[in-house]
């Protein structure tokens, strides 16, 4: 039932991966080995933030906000280190044969942290607060297909979710960080879920307190008494933080430190491949960006390898234009795109825009983004392509001209492909910044949202990938690695291959001190 | 002379005022508002329309500011934009957070500077004046954040481990009792305002030392001591007084770099924030305070002057 089973079969990783039942403790080179011990102050530097910061599981904003809420809240299911789902809040999910509902099963004994065990009205509570039409929360466009009406409660620990149509990403967004189970009546400014970790302090901005949650349903942990997020806006300040010992994790370490940090002995990085990825966007419905033959020679004029390098110093794989690596029904066989000016030169001249001049848009909204539009007018000179660079800061960017730019850049996470394609890929989707409208693709995909049957979706898939790598607005030129690192006082993170977020998922319920 | 001093305050106020026009008019033009900045990427059409009413700003430009204008006649700040909660309440923790850095500063740099430079002027042309303006030199060159950064490579990351290298402050409990973290901050801000001080007093005790009246008093057979005490240093302190202030009123705007280089929980970083959420109120609050500053610091040189000069003293 699960997807992505096979997975794990893959054997692509160097480095054991564990399931997340964290009685025995990894073996990894170096780490400590022996039973998890108890105790201590977890104290963890994240990136970015500011006095918007929010406690509301369901509305996520910066990553200090995503780390909060992986802590005190869980979703229905869980992604696990090999991107395989397991239960969580629900012990088991079931789709009806026609696709039109879903049985939730709640775990027997999983308790909320004020005590009280999860009953169904808390689910639908959580799923009707999601999808508010008044106060729309960020996961609520990926529950379109459910029927906000149509929710049951069956017994004590089971309920049923109805839907419009049948769509079979539901089963990947039950498993949404967005989307973390919350009792009925919940107040963000009073956070109460699931998580292993309960709520006692917060200052937006600051730093948020949180404690050990000792009836949490996974056998013995979390290990440490405390967590301690701390948020810090300026990447040395965060550096500086580590290697003065005031905090036991940083995320996004600067690459420009991991040599650094690699010579020190009594500090650990911590690498992890991940699906995200950095894409530029090309409108595909405005001059001269139209022309298919103008979108692939800008394809063509990158050197990814050579953006991998530069742009992220190496820590990252080289991407073929798609995205969600890690979904199965990825379309790897497709022949990797290369650096071929030639081919774009005339491409460009059959288009009718030899020595095309173009305006990308380029603002610091994330790390090596403006980097990125720097290497490309460098690469994209030999196909006699004058790209002209256009700054702006994040407001600017994130302004009235948000998702109209012609030609600009975005960052995205690690999504499953339907999820991801209902978030930018379609006419209904909430950042198709390419504004991409293609019937055949979206018939396929609509189709491939209703296949029960694995081999067959991944077949529709395919098919549709194909289209955006022939003809889509992105040119998705790599993968980024995750550069973390810790203390060596701490054990329990792990390096992952197919990882989604900073320091090992926030997975903190697994440290312990050494 | 009260005179005086009543026309430079009311002149404050009207400063006060046409900053807090300017400000708002300023952040008006800035791209963006606060709904786009608190949403970021996640500014879906729907999200950022109820989030705009939410924070009412669907109104009118003027209409804001008004309404800002007459909360303030009744002693009220606001609400912050970005988090809800009241503008006093995030500003003045904050403020007390950075008025003990700016206290310690200032405490530390004014005596040291005012003894550094008397010395520096009584031992002219010797190794100590040498070292004194040569060092005074450096340290004015260099910019504060790259004190800072030093500071923090030599006595917290690299060679020793003596003091924390950012700011990580228990808002539950006394900013003294945990004096540990104020340490690298206060000590940049002393290196960073202690040369022009220095330099002033040694330029006008140099001065001084040279004048008539010194001469005259050392000439009457007055030890040196009183000779320094009494009849230089009052003189000489005039004109550094208006250093001292106009130090002190940097201090208030130029700890922005400083608490962002060691994350120190102040009006600095918090003006930061305030600008990169377009939060508004908040922003108006912290932009008066540091203007409020900025006069008072200058009402009190100009005050100090006048006491230690009798001609303006008796000035109508």
């Amino acid at each position: 039932m699960l997807r992505g089973a096979a997975a794990g079969v893959l054997g692509l990783s160097a480095v054991p991966l564990l399931t997340s039942c964290g009685t025995q403790p990894p073996a990894a080179r170096g780490n400590p080995t022996g039973p998890p011990r108890r105790g201590g102050v977890l104290r963890v530097g994240t990136a970015g933030g500011g006095s918007s910061d929010s406690l509301d599981v369901h509305n996520p904003i910066t990553h200090p906000d995503i780390c909060r809420g992986l802590n005190l809240y869980e979703p229905l299911l869980y992604r696990k280190r090999d991107y395989t789902l397991e239960s969580c809040v629900a012990e088991s999910v079931e789709v009806s044969k026609d696709g039109l509902s879903w049985v939730i099963r709640i775990r027997d004994g999983i308790l909320f942290h004020n005590g009280k065990p999860v009953r169904p009205e808390d689910v639908i509570y959580t799923y009707r607060r999601v999808t508010d039409p008044k106060k729309p929360q960020a996961a609520a466009n990926l529950l379109s297909s459910v029927d906000r009406d149509g929710f049951s409660k069956i017994d004590d620990r089971t309920l049923r979710i109805k839907l419009k149509a049948p769509d079979v990403s539901i089963h990947d967004v039950f498993a949404d960080y967005r989307i973390g189970i919350v009792p009925e009546g919940y107040d963000p400014k009073k956070p109460i879920g699931t998580g292993p970790f309960t709520f006692v302090n917060f200052t937006p901005g600051q730093e948020s307190t949180f404690a050990r949650f000792s009836d949490y349903w996974r056998e013995g942990q979390p290990y440490v008494d405390e967590l301690r997020i701390i948020n810090f806006t300026d990447d040395s300040a965060r550096t500086n933080a580590l290697l003065a010992g005031q905090v036991e994790a940083i995320e996004s370490l600067p690459y420009a430190e991991v040599r650094v940090i690699e010579a020190d002995p009594t500090l650990r990085v911590l690498k992890s491949r991940t699906g995200n990825w950095n894409p530029f966007t090309m409108r595909v419905d405005v001059e001269p960006l139209r022309d298919v033959r103008v979108r692939q020679a800008l394809r063509l004029s990158i050197d990814r390898e050579e953006m991998v390098n530069q742009v992220l110093s190496g820590h990252g794989r080289i991407a073929n234009d798609m995205y969600s690596p890690f979904d199965d029904s990825y379309a790897a066989d497709l022949p990797q795109r290369t650096y071929d000016p030639d081919e774009a030169k005339s491409l460009l001249k059959a288009a009718g825009h030899e020595n095309l001049q173009i305006e990308l848009v380029t603002s610091p909204v994330s790390q090596g983004i403006v980097e990125a539009a720097q290497v490309m007018q460098q690469q994209a000179r030999s196909a006699g392509i004058g790209i002209k660079l256009n700054r702006v800061d994040t407001g600017v960017f994130y302004g009235d001209d948000y998702l109209k730019w012609h030609f600009a850049q975005d960052f995205w996470g690690t999504w499953p492909y339907l999820v991801q394609s209902a978030l930018g890929s379609q006419p209904s989707s909430p950042f198709n910044e390419c504004h991409w409208v293609d019937p055949t693709y979206l018939d396929l995909v609509g189709k491939a949202k209703q296949t029960v049957d694995d081999d067959k979706r991944s077949r529709l898939l395919e098919q549709a990938q194909e289209i955006e790598y022939e003809r889509g607005g992105y040119i998705v030129w790599g993968f980024l690695d995750l550069v973390d690192a810790y203390s060596r006082r701490i054990t329990g993170l792990k390096p992952s291959e197919k990882g989604i977020f900073p320091l090992d998922a926030y997975r903190f319920r697994e440290v312990w001190f050494v | 002379m009260l005179r005086l001093i009543a026309r430079r305050l009311l002149v404050g106020l009207l400063v006060l005022f046409v900053v807090s026009l300017l400000v708002f008019g300023a952040s008006l033009l800035l791209p963006g508002d606060a709904a786009q900045a608190i949403l970021g990427r996640t500014a879906s059409p729907d999200r950022l329309a109820v989030l705009r009413e939410q924070l009412h700003l669907d109104q009118p430009g003027y209409q804001r500011y008004l309404s800002w204008l007459g909360d303030l006649f009744t002693g009220s700040l606001g609400d912050s934009l970005a988090n809800g909660q009241p503008v006093a309440e995030l500003v003045g923790q904050r403020t007390a957070n950075s008025a003990v850095l700016l206290l310690c500063s200032a405490v530390i740099a004014t005596p040291l500077s005012i003894i550094a430079g008397t010395w520096s002027a009584l031992r002219r042309g010797r190794a100590v004046d040498n070292v004194v303006s040569t060092g005074t030199l450096v340290l004015a060159a260099l910019p504060e954040f790259v004190i800072g950064i030093l500071l923090i490579l030599f006595f917290s990351t690299t060679v020793l481990h003596w003091f924390p290298a950012v700011a990580l402050v228990d808002e539950n409990r006394s900013l003294f009792a945990q004096s540990a973290v104020l340490v690298l901050p206060t000590l940049t801000l002393v290196l960073a305002v202690s040369p022009y001080i220095t330099r002033m007093m040694r330029a006008t005790m140099l001065e001084v030392l040279d004048s008539e009246f010194v001469q005259q008093a050392r000439l009457k057979g007055l030890p040196e001591r009183v000779v320094l005490v009494r009849h230089a240093l009052p003189n000489a302190i005039g004109p550094v007084a208006q250093v001292i202030a106009l130090q002190l009123a940097w201090l208030a705007g130029g700890v922005v770099i400083v608490e962002y280089l060691f994350r120190f929980p102040g009006i600095g970083q918090g003006l930061v924030d305030a600008v990169t959420n377009r939060d508004l109120p908040t922003l108006q609050a912290l932009v008066m305070l540091i203007a409020f500053v900025y006069v008072l610091c200058n009402l009190l040189a100009d005050v100090v002057s006048i006491l230690s000069n009798p001609r303006l003293r008796t000035a109508r």
